[in-house]
């Protein structure tokens, strides 16, 4: 690829389009596939506050230092290892590392899946099932509000391809770790796929953690077709000084079921895209989350669920944390298509406002072209219950471990939706760990 | 061990309730202050165990040789004054157990005590909930959530059984009992009398002093106490009615 453009290009993308590079030994369709995202990009720079989307992120810091990508190294982790440790489940069916963005096969472990379902490094998948890395890189290609998602595509390292086979049962939960080693301070690009065949049904658990200054942008595409069910976690507790953008484009068939949680415990700015097309009848969408945010963090929850087809279910829980100086905002938006009847949406967005400098923004939208449906949402921010507070006082808890006591009560609620047992006591076990470290 | 000296206090919109309250309470005493509606009894307990949201105006407070009312609330706790809620809060997401034990542990280290493990803690809550003849049900749950009106007394009633309080205030734990649960509650109090701790129950009703006998009675009526006397006066009281008693007399 060259660095002279022969389309117009945004200012701030200009440092990518020099940083970009051929990748050696790729087949010609990704190359392709790359100059066109690239352009895309250039075209597109980073989104404007004045997209609805994007209005509550300032991207101005990251314009002024741009975070260019990294090239890949395959390293053998080594160094990363006491990262995975403390974010890893304790016993993982099977667990796929990257470092820095890159497969570490020395960290990873595959053999505990069974027959029907195939997990791959995107790097792999390219060679050997192409189709699917096509499909991945389909995701959010076109759509205005997620130009890093052309970005992503135009620079992905790697990511991973799972692929199960109709009709697959397999409860024990994989495992995907992302590792930021703190050795680069860059951009890291992953790209990656779930294609839950008719019937399947699965666990995933990713997290995704880092030291250092870094700059990550997630792209996952999942495809349920039709009756599959798909458990998703992701666990984010990055740097203090990374970005995290993580952009979800998932696809419901008839009767699928969708439930992805997220708990966002770390990152200086952190921003969780989830788009959905419910188009199969009698989908059902559940997006459930958390976040904490204390001293100047910037949490974002985005959330896009579109109902195309009748029946249609979904459900969002989202609770936020914000304390110090940190933002926190949740947009969600349903739509519901006309002709998509006999849908029913509800959606939650409560907050807790810790302080008088933290702010939390929270717009949940319903735009509704069918006449039969049910749908509703609701939203709240505000301060720790005094009556409870006083209670815990009243007992002798000292008043600052009352308030973490109430604040990890808050969030823990919102946990308990997590299954199995083994994830939903890790993810508690992270809460309160960074709970105890927290400053008000 | 309790001397309130010419009490006054007001709520934050200026409103005065406590208009000059007297009253001294010895270790190994059992006290009944009692009065309508409105008359302040629930401010005087606030007051005592130091809620946000009232304002002392003039007298004091004196707890175990000290200052009670420069204390914060938590301290007062680690000192050892307990209040038993009129109105026990629900709290999501906090394990009843777990929020028992933080806190009797934030005592024994203000005591300078070793905290009790976990075992060591169930052990004593299994003791402590057959002595006061309360099931184990109430344990696992979160804090007061779920818990019928009876439950709710009962867990203040085992949580000061737990935390050995030295000054137990018992702000109207027998209302909206059934025959059954007031005694549980009045069996409970009565067990934790003892020469170093004094109980002081607020109460609309004479009914909970058919369970437990006091030492002194008192009618509070328009923010200061009107008339003491022995547990005879609660009887008087039941008879006469408070219209009998104080201003309004």
């Amino acid at each position: 690829m060259s660095a002279v453009a022969d389309f117009p290009v945004k200012p701030e993308a200009r440092p990518y389009l020099e940083a970009a590079r051929g990748y050696s030994g790729e087949p010609d369709w990704l190359a392709q596939r790359r100059r066109q995202a690239l352009a895309r990009f250039g075209e597109q720079g980073f989104p404007s506050r004045r997209r609805e989307a994007w209005r509550y992120l300032d991207l101005r810091p990251l314009e002024q230092a741009p975070l260019v990508p990294a090239e890949a190294r395959w390293a053998d982790g080594s160094a990363v290892r006491g990262q995975l440790d403390a974010v890893g489940l304790p016993a993982p069916a099977a667990r796929l590392v990257f470092v820095d963005g890159a497969f570490s096969a020395a960290l990873s472990a595959r053999e505990g899946l069974p027959a029907g379902i195939s997990l791959y490094a995107t790097h792999e998948a390219v060679k050997t099932r192409p189709e699917l890395v096509e499909a991945a890189l389909e995701a959010l290609s076109h759509d205005p509000d997620q130009p890093f998602a052309a970005l992503n595509a135009a620079f992905f390292t790697d990511g991973f391809v799972l692929d199960v086979a109709p009709g697959v049962v397999f409860e024990p939960p994989i495992e995907i770790a992302h590792i930021g080693s703190g050795e680069v301070s860059a951009s890291l690009h992953t790209r990656s796929l779930v294609v839950a065949g008719a019937e399947s049904r699965i666990r995933l658990v990713e997290s995704f953690v880092g030291e250092g200054r870094y700059w990550r942008n997630d792209v996952l595409a999942l495809r349920l077709a039709a009756g599959s069910a798909l458990d998703r976690v992701a666990l984010v507790e990055e740097s203090e000084a990374a970005l995290h953008f993580a952009a979800l484009d998932a696809t419901l068939g008839p009767s699928a079921r969708l439930r992805n949680f997220a708990l966002l415990l770390g990152g200086d700015t952190v921003r969780q895209d989830a788009i959905v097309r419910s188009e199969g009848e009698g989908a059902h969408c559940g997006l459930y989350g958390a976040f904490l945010a204390t001293g100047h963090q910037e949490a974002n929850i985005v959330t896009t669920v579109d109902h195309q087809a009748e029946r249609g279910e979904t459900r969002e829980i989202f609770k936020g944390v914000a304390a110090g100086r940190a933002h926190g905002a949740f947009q969600g938006r349903i739509t519901v298509r006309p002709g998509a009847q006999k849908v029913d949406a509800h959606m939650l967005s409560r907050n807790l406002l810790l302080g008088t400098r933290a702010a939390i923004d929270t717009k949940p939208e319903l735009e509704i072209f069918a006449d039969d449906v049910k749908c509703s949402h609701g939203a709240a921010v505000g301060d720790l219950d005094e009556a409870a507070l006083f209670y815990l006082l009243a007992r002798g808890i000292p008043r600052e471990h009352a308030r973490r006591m109430l604040i990890e009560a808050f969030i823990r609620d919102a946990v308990e939706i997590v299954e199995p047992a083994m994830v939903r006591e890790h993810l508690l076990g992270r809460l309160a760990r960074r709970l105890a470290i927290l400053e008000e | 061990m309790l001397e309130i000296t010419n009490l006054y206090a007001r709520l934050a919109d200026g409103r005065e309730i406590l208009k000059g309250i007297d009253l001294s309470v010895g270790a190994g005493e059992v006290h009944a202050i009692m009065g309508p509606n409105g008359s302040g009894k629930s401010t005087l307990a606030a007051v005592l165990a130091g809620r946000d949201g009232y304002e002392v105006t003039a007298g004091s407070v004196t707890y175990l040789d000290r200052d009670l009312l420069a204390m914060p609330a938590d301290e007062r706790a680690r000192e050892g004054l307990f209040l038993a809620f009129q109105y026990p809060v629900e709290i999501p997401g906090v394990n009843n157990m777990y929020f028992l034990r933080t806190a009797l542990n934030a005592q024994r280290r203000h005591r300078g005590e070793p905290e009790l493990d976990a075992g060591q803690f169930l052990r004593a809550v299994r003791a402590k909930l057959k002595e006061l003849d309360i099931g184990e049900d109430l344990l696992q749950r979160a804090v007061n959530v779920g818990f019928s009106g009876g439950e709710k007394k009962r867990n203040e009633i085992f949580q000061m059984a737990m935390l050995e309080p030295r000054l137990a205030i018992l702000d109207e734990t027998d209302s909206g009992l059934d025959i059954d649960a007031l005694r549980v509650v009045a069996n409970g109090v009565n067990r934790e009398r003892a020469p170093d701790r004094a109980i002081v129950m607020i109460t609309h009703y004479q009914r909970l002093l058919d369970y437990v006998e006091p030492d002194r009675v008192h009618v509070l009526q328009g923010g200061r106490i009107v008339e003491s006397g022995d547990k005879t006066l609660a009887a008087e009281l039941e008879r006469r009615g408070y219209a009998a008693f104080g201003d309004a007399a």
